[in-house]
């Protein structure tokens, strides 16, 4: 019976993981469970009895390991073998092998720190996966935490969604950097207005005054300072409470202090924030469909799921979308708006990234592994003559393994203590350079559940990577080892494979390591590649936030003021104004006003004619490097022209027109603004190289229909009078707007930079973690033929004598090198075909099968395998016949 | 031969190895078939536990192994420490019976 067989082959193979001093009664063990196991069949007993027979193997082998290893007592064990009693065994073991490994200190020395290596990397990566994405997040019930993807919401939208049956309470939250006054130097402050039921949603209390209450949202003057807002700026003043501030010119009271460590989700609020205040559900932008501006969470009645919220939530866009455009996708169904778990949420950004890293790290710990198996190994064969004497002198083969294990466990956990030390310095480095900041990341330490895990990798690493090598050098046959014939012989055969093996699997570990890199560089190094649409050189960049002004006038003035100041500058040839200025926004973000015109011929609410606002100054292209491809920009005189004009990109021209030329003096309608096209701009990478151009309109920013405080001032200077620009360009914005704060002055080339740094960190952490399995890898190859070669000196020594060429000799070591790489090559280059799936969403224009990539692999493992084969080649044809011969 | 009472009081698998042994030397297949045989009801015995305890008493010097001639398989021998120690169990559990029965039979 097949089954019967299934049961028995299990039971055979599970013995084999009995310690070897039990290994002489395995064969009775084993026949005796065959005959059971027939007998209960023949006894119409069933399978199952068999099955009950293994199931209470396991324990027994935990029992026999524990007594084998001197940790629990036992009784009838070592007695006859003479090393230790008992736990007095495992002590002595330990002390035995640390004075071995410190008569070795090479090898000690080696196996330490590759296990450290290794660790330390996987340790670090480990860490930050646990702690950004495992952890629950620190809200009540958070495991019904909601949020709702897409980005921004709508004020309406979000009302509609108050109503839903199966969520207990909303939050909603918007944020915005605001100026503060009169509390020392103007201070710009992280400000985040809030629905009434955010502090409930997330848990918080206060540690002074109170919170928000819903008598505080019609005509907000309220707000709730952060604790850290709190001690850093009004140096924890214990009268704060009740006092009024002044925040972008509203006198505002304070009504409360949060509690210390309190911090909201960072994908509703970001990372800090340091003022609270409630929503203004009258403004004007709160009331309007296509201003989407809320971030939204929300937590399920229990028993609600997520299909049940999204189920709501699909009804209300089903409702809302016959009231306005913005609800409507492309084709003209309503728009779908994804419900899912506020953790997914919060770390989907970076799952990806880490999740990669952590394969990455995971390769490298396994080459690293393959190095030291290789280092017992080698060390192993050099000690069988060693073990055959202790053995001859009576020490029983039990013993001699418990010490190998004991061995390899110091090593092991060594090499976890110093991989833990890395690990700590490392993760301090990661988050320090790692420019797309981890959510969570503040809280990232190592901590005990992270040090288990350490302990478990070491100690797995090392027994299986160190005593199942060490364990092979004691079956060679104790007379032929005594006999000294082990240092004439070449290895055994099995010994031989299993070390062109490890090669085999380290040379292809490394080789999909390193595609990876090379396939994340091809992807930073095509996105770079991009043709911006607009000037890089030259260009100077000043975000600018107002203090909320009372119409689109006011905020003009005021940026016509800054604006009339930074031109004055010496060596500015150009300047302009924006909302927002090319790579203010990158990472796949739209800001800030995105609308659906209605144009003549096409239906109404059409969703393929919806386009993203830019309110710019009339020297915004010629300032920013814009090419104008048909007709003209606008002149100063122009602006106030009805219908308005605008430019339109080259990819909304063709929408509308259905090619560049046909589109200038199409009139296009926003809402009550008539508007005609009076010129085409070239296409530009607006919102980031990697992302896709979209649809772009221009509008003079003196047709504004409502009031903003954002701004960006851009300057195009003069080759070589970038000096001390930054100081001037500010200085000149103070003439202007004196004590505003100017967070950043950068050039676009800066903004270039920063817009594809995350890219750039990702192939740069590859390319170390690839580097280091390559020199591992190499190690490794170098180690095995040059162990080989010594192998086989005698013989090399005689054929010499006999008048083979050094050069034959030379070239039959480097062809087994070669050899042995040539095959991890092959099986590296499926491996990473396949790995690089997993990388796939994270680059950009370059094919995973990407050649280059691939190939430029290949080549630099095939390069290395030549280097590493090259020295001991050398050192081979370069023996000495007559003292090869001599040392026998 | 140390005090034998030390040992007591047996664990039930012991003493059924043991009292299986007193009959005559089997080898390890023979004990499971003859210990489940005779147990009261559903004694298990795998054979790595079995030889885990066989171990324990060779080391205690109640059992011995014999090479059993023509076979492969050693037999397992009850030694005068085992019977005597196999007696000192069951002379335990009989006055430990004598003194609970009573109690039963008298209700």
């Amino acid at each position: 019976m097949a089954h019967d067989r299934v049961v028995v082959a299990l039971y055979a193979w599970l013995t084999r993981f009995l310690p070897p001093d039990m290994q002489g009664e395995r064969g009775e063990m084993l026949e005796a469970f065959r005959d059971l196991a027939s007998d209960d069949r023949r006894e119409g007993r069933g399978g199952w009895e068999a099955w009950r027979r293994l199931a209470a193997l396991p324990p027994v082998l935990a029992m026999e390991w524990l007594e084998f290893m001197g940790v629990r007592p036992a009784p009838g064990r070592h007695d006859r073998i003479g090393i230790g009693r008992g736990s007095m065994g495992w002590f002595r073991n330990l002390r035995f092998a640390v004075r071995t490994l410190r008569k070795a200190p090479a090898f000690a020395v080696t196996s330490v720190l590759l296990m450290a290596v290794g660790v330390g990397a996987v340790t670090a990566i480990y860490t930050l996966v646990d702690h950004v994405l495992l952890r629950p997040l620190p809200y009540p019930a958070a495991d019904r935490l909601v949020a709702v993807d897409r980005g921004s919401h709508s004020g309406p939208l979000f009302q509609g969604m108050e109503e839903f049956n199966g969520v207990e309470e909303w939050g909603a939250a918007r944020t915005e950097r605001v100026n503060l006054v009169g509390q020392g130097a103007p201070a710009r402050l992280e400000l985040a207005m809030v629905s009434d039921h955010f502090f409930d949603l997330f848990g918080a209390r206060a540690q002074r005054g109170r919170l928000l209450e819903p008598d505080d949202f019609p005509a907000p003057s309220s707000v709730v300072v952060s604790a850290e807002a709190w001690r850093r700026i009004w140096g924890a003043d214990p009268d704060l409470v009740g006092r009024t501030i002044s925040v972008n010119g509203h006198s505002l009271t304070v009504v409360g202090v949060l509690e210390d460590g309190f911090a909201a989700p960072e994908a509703l609020v970001g990372r800090q924030v340091d003022l609270w205040l409630p929503l203004d559900w009258a403004s004007a932008e709160l009331t309007q469909h296509d201003y989407s501006i809320l971030e939204v969470a929300g937590r399920m009645k229990p028993g609600v799921t997520l299909v049940d919220v999204q189920d709501e939530m699909d009804d209300l866009l089903t409702r809302m979308a016959s009231v306005h455009g913005n609800y409507t996708d492309r084709d003209g169904s309503p728009r779908v708006l994804p419900v899912l778990a506020l953790a997914d949420q919060t770390v989907r950004s970076v799952r990806a990234g880490l999740g990669l890293l952590m394969g990455a790290v995971g390769l490298l710990l396994l080459v690293a592994c393959a190095n030291v198996a290789h280092l017992f190994l080698a060390r192993g064969l050099g000690r069988t003559r060693e073990m055959a004497v202790r053995r001859a002198m009576g020490a029983g083969t039990g013993a001699l393994a418990q010490q190998l294990l004991v061995e390899s466990l110091v090593v092991g956990i060594a090499g976890g203590a110093v991989g833990t030390a890395l690990a700590m310095g490392g993760l301090r480095a990661f988050v320090a350079l790692n420019p797309t900041a981890l959510p969570r990341q503040a809280s990232v330490t190592v901590d005990p559940g992270v040090l288990l895990f350490v302990v478990g990798v070491s100690a797995a690493t090392s027994l299986v990577f160190g005593l199942l090598p060490a364990l092979r050098s004691m079956r060679g046959k104790l007379a032929d080892e005594l006999r000294g014939g082990g240092r004439s012989a070449t290895a055994g055969r099995g010994t031989g494979l299993l070390r062109n093996g490890l090669v085999t699997a380290e040379v292809a570990l490394s080789l999909v390591l390193v595609a990876g890199a090379g396939l994340l560089l091809r992807s930073f190094m095509a996105v770079r590649a991009q043709d911006p649409g607009f000037a890089v050189a030259g260009v100077w960049t000043i975000p600018i936030n107002l203090p909320e002004p009372d119409s689109p006038d006011a905020y003009r003035e005021t940026m016509d003021e800054i604006l009339r100041q930074v031109a004055g500058v010496p060596g500015v040839r150009s300047a302009a104004y924006a909302l927002t200025a090319p790579l203010d926004r990158t990472g796949g973000s739209r800001c800030c006003w995105r609308t659906s015109p209605s144009v003549p011929g096409r239906e109404a609410g059409d969703q393929a004619l919806q386009t993203m606002m830019h309110p710019v100054t009339a020297g915004y292209f010629e300032t920013a490097g814009i090419r104008i491809v048909a007709g003209a920009g606008w002149g100063g005189a122009d602006v106030h022209a009805e219908p308005v004009p605008v430019v339109v990109n080259e990819t909304y021209a063709r929408e509308l027109a259905g090619s560049v030329s046909a589109a200038v003096g199409t009139s296009i309608t926003f809402g009550a603004m008539e508007a005609r096209v009076v010129g085409v701009a070239v296409d530009n990478r607006h919102y980031g190289l990697d992302q896709p151009v979209g649809k772009g309109t221009y509008i003079p920013v003196e047709r504004l229909p409502f009031p903003i405080t954002l701004g960006t001032v851009m300057a195009r200077v003069d080759p070589g009078a970038e000096g001390s620009l930054p100081a001037t360009l500010r200085e000149a914005v103070w003439a202007a707007e004196p004590g505003l704060p100017i967070p950043t002055v950068r050039t676009m080339q800066e903004a270039l930079e920063g817009s594809t740094a995350g890219r750039r960190f990702e192939s740069v952490m590859f390319g170390v973690f690839a580097s280091i399995a390559l020199l591992l890898a190499a190690g490794g190859l170098y180690g095995t033929l040059l162990y080989m070669a010594g192998q086989r000196r005698k013989e090399m020594g005689i054929r010499v004598a006999l008048g083979a060429s050094r050069s034959r000799i030379e070239g039959e070591v480097l062809r087994r090198g070669i050899a042995v790489a040539g095959l991890g090559v092959v099986v590296g280059l499926a491996g990473a075909w396949g790995a690089n799936r997993l990388l796939e969403s994270r680059v950009w224009g370059v094919d995973r099968g990407d050649p280059w990539a691939l190939g430029g692999a290949a080549a630099i493992l095939m390069v290395t395998a030549v280097v590493a084969s090259w020295l001991p080649a050398r050192r081979a044809g370069r023996v000495d016949p007559l003292e090869a011969l001599r040392m026998e | 031969m140390d005090d034998i009472t030390r040992h007591l009081p047996l664990a039930p698998r012991d003493l059924l190895i043991l009292a299986v042994l007193a009959e005559g030397p089997l080898h390890g297949y023979g004990i499971i078939k003859a210990v489940e045989a005779r147990a009261f009801q559903g004694v298990h015995l795998d054979p790595a536990n079995l030889y885990r305890v066989l171990r324990r008493m060779r080391a205690l010097g109640w059992l011995a192994e014999e090479e059993d001639g023509g076979e492969r398989r050693r037999t397992h021998v009850i030694t005068p420490a085992g019977r005597a120690v196999l007696r000192a169990e069951l002379g335990r559990l009989e006055a430990l019976l004598a003194q609970a029965r009573p109690a039963v039979t008298g209700s």
